[in-house]
């Protein structure tokens, strides 16, 4: 009895440290994966859905930060793109899954930043079930929910010499019926702060 | 009889009145005596130690002052040497080399010896918060793996805040600034596993495989645990 429970002490030490180790290993949801609707809390604190706040082809979740320096280069960008493809039926949402910041500044962030809504994502609920780890880092769905891009906006960090748009060129041709050559490109920028979990 | 009655009564009274005229005297005398004496030790005793005293409050607020003086000049002293000190710090600053994707592949082969790199960057908390864990590291293995770091600021910063940080670490390892028109591209260079956050560790063993990677702030006893079991497989020099 008591080797039984020396035993399965060390298979569980073992799982967990191989699990800490690889904790930032590309878990997640994969391209191709349909996303089950989801509700979180926006900045003013009322409930929202995926399926409410979604566009009519499909919606585009980015991970944004308050603090990092690389979302602040990126959030003209961002926000020029949830303009443009507002119009064509993509809505951009906004999720803030940082455990270390606290919902005022969310909510004053995204009001002086953002017209789109900014969920947040306590207990970085989502970011688990999507794979998110770094911000900012986005997930295009289409209208049926289904996974089809998930990575970087483009390849500049600061705006200067991009050469391609990650982003952009998954919506437009899945918006054109096409299928879409990159479905992943590696996001740069800060880690996600994620809640401690004992 | 009467008389003789009467002249005795006088001379009792004359007696009585000489001896209450001499009390009077001696009392006079007495006060006279304890004035002369009062003065005496007012002259020899009293006014030497007021002098004395008077002397030593004047001595001890002297020192007093001279002490918080001192004081003020101490606290000014390092202040100063704080100042050179910084300036020490400026005008020694660790070089940073600017790297690009190309040179980023070439740096991340091993040379004989595990190699630790750091990715990091002076704007990212976490990146800052190990750097002191990764310092200590790198110090005690060192001849026995290869250590650098690689930041991933602003090209402006490589004269400015990385090498102040570095310096402000103690840091000694070479160190890297990425510049590359596409972080997408440089962050698949290195490993499948990175998806682009800071900070990022990644060892590799001499042959160049990847024996631990960390996407975020590493646990120092996990990454030393890394290190002692290559020790242990004979991967590192003794």
């Amino acid at each position: 009895m008591k080797r039984m429970s020396v035993l399965i002490t060390a298979i569980f030490a073992v799982a967990a440290f191989i699990s800490f180790n690889n904790v930032s290993a590309k878990d997640g949801l994969a391209v191709g994966s349909t996303l089950e609707n989801f509700k979180l809390t926006d900045t003013g604190g009322a409930e929202k859905s995926f399926n409410d706040l979604k566009g009519k082809n499909g919606a585009v979740l980015v991970f944004l930060s308050v603090q990092c320096p690389v979302v602040k280069g990126y959030d003209e960008r961002i926000v020029k793109l949830a303009a443009d493809y507002q119009a064509k039926g993509i809505n951009v949402i906004g999720i803030n899954s940082n455990s270390t910041e606290v919902a005022d500044k969310v909510k004053t962030h995204a009001t002086e930043n953002y017209k789109f809504p900014v969920l947040i994502d306590k207990g970085n609920v989502l970011a688990d079930k999507l794979g998110a780890n770094v911000t900012p880092e986005t997930f295009y769905f289409n209208e049926k929910n289904v996974l089809v891009y998930h990575g970087a906006i483009d390849n500049s960090r600061n705006g200067e010499n991009i050469t391609e748009n990650f982003l952009r060129a998954a919506l437009d041709s899945s918006l054109g019926g096409k299928a879409v050559a990159k479905t992943s490109a590696n996001a740069f920028g800060c880690s996600i702060k994620r809640l401690a979990k004992n | 009889m009467t008389s003789l009655q009467n002249r005795r009564s006088a001379e009792t009274l004359e007696k009585h009145l000489a001896a209450n005229k001499y009390e009077r005297a001696r009392k006079k005398s007495q006060k006279l005596f304890v004035f002369v004496r009062v003065c005496s030790w007012l002259k020899n005793s009293f006014l030497p130690c007021a002098s004395a005293f008077l002397v030593c409050v004047v001595f001890l607020s002297a020192g007093n002052s001279f002490a918080q003086t001192r004081k003020k000049t101490k606290s000014i002293v390092p202040a100063k040497k704080t100042k050179v000190a910084a300036k020490n710090i400026i005008s020694n600053l660790p070089k940073v080399t600017q790297i690009d994707a190309e040179a980023l592949k070439n740096l991340i082969v091993p040379n004989g010896k595990p190699l630790l790199i750091n990715f990091w960057a002076t704007w990212c908390v976490p990146c800052r918060e190990e750097f002191p864990d990764l310092v200590k590291i790198g110090a005690d293995y060192k001849d026995k793996i290869d250590l650098i770091t690689i930041s991933l600021d602003e090209l402006s910063e490589i004269n400015g805040d990385v090498p102040k940080f570095l310096a402000e670490m103690k840091a000694e390892m070479p160190s890297y600034l990425l510049k590359t028109p596409s972080e997408e591209a440089a962050i698949a260079v290195v490993s499948k596993d990175w998806q682009g956050a800071l900070p990022f560790t990644i060892l590799f063993n001499e042959k160049g495989e990847a024996v631990y990677f960390k996407q975020g702030k590493f646990q120092t006893e996990i990454l030393r645990q890394e290190l002692e079991k290559l020790a242990t497989e004979g991967h590192l020099q003794k």
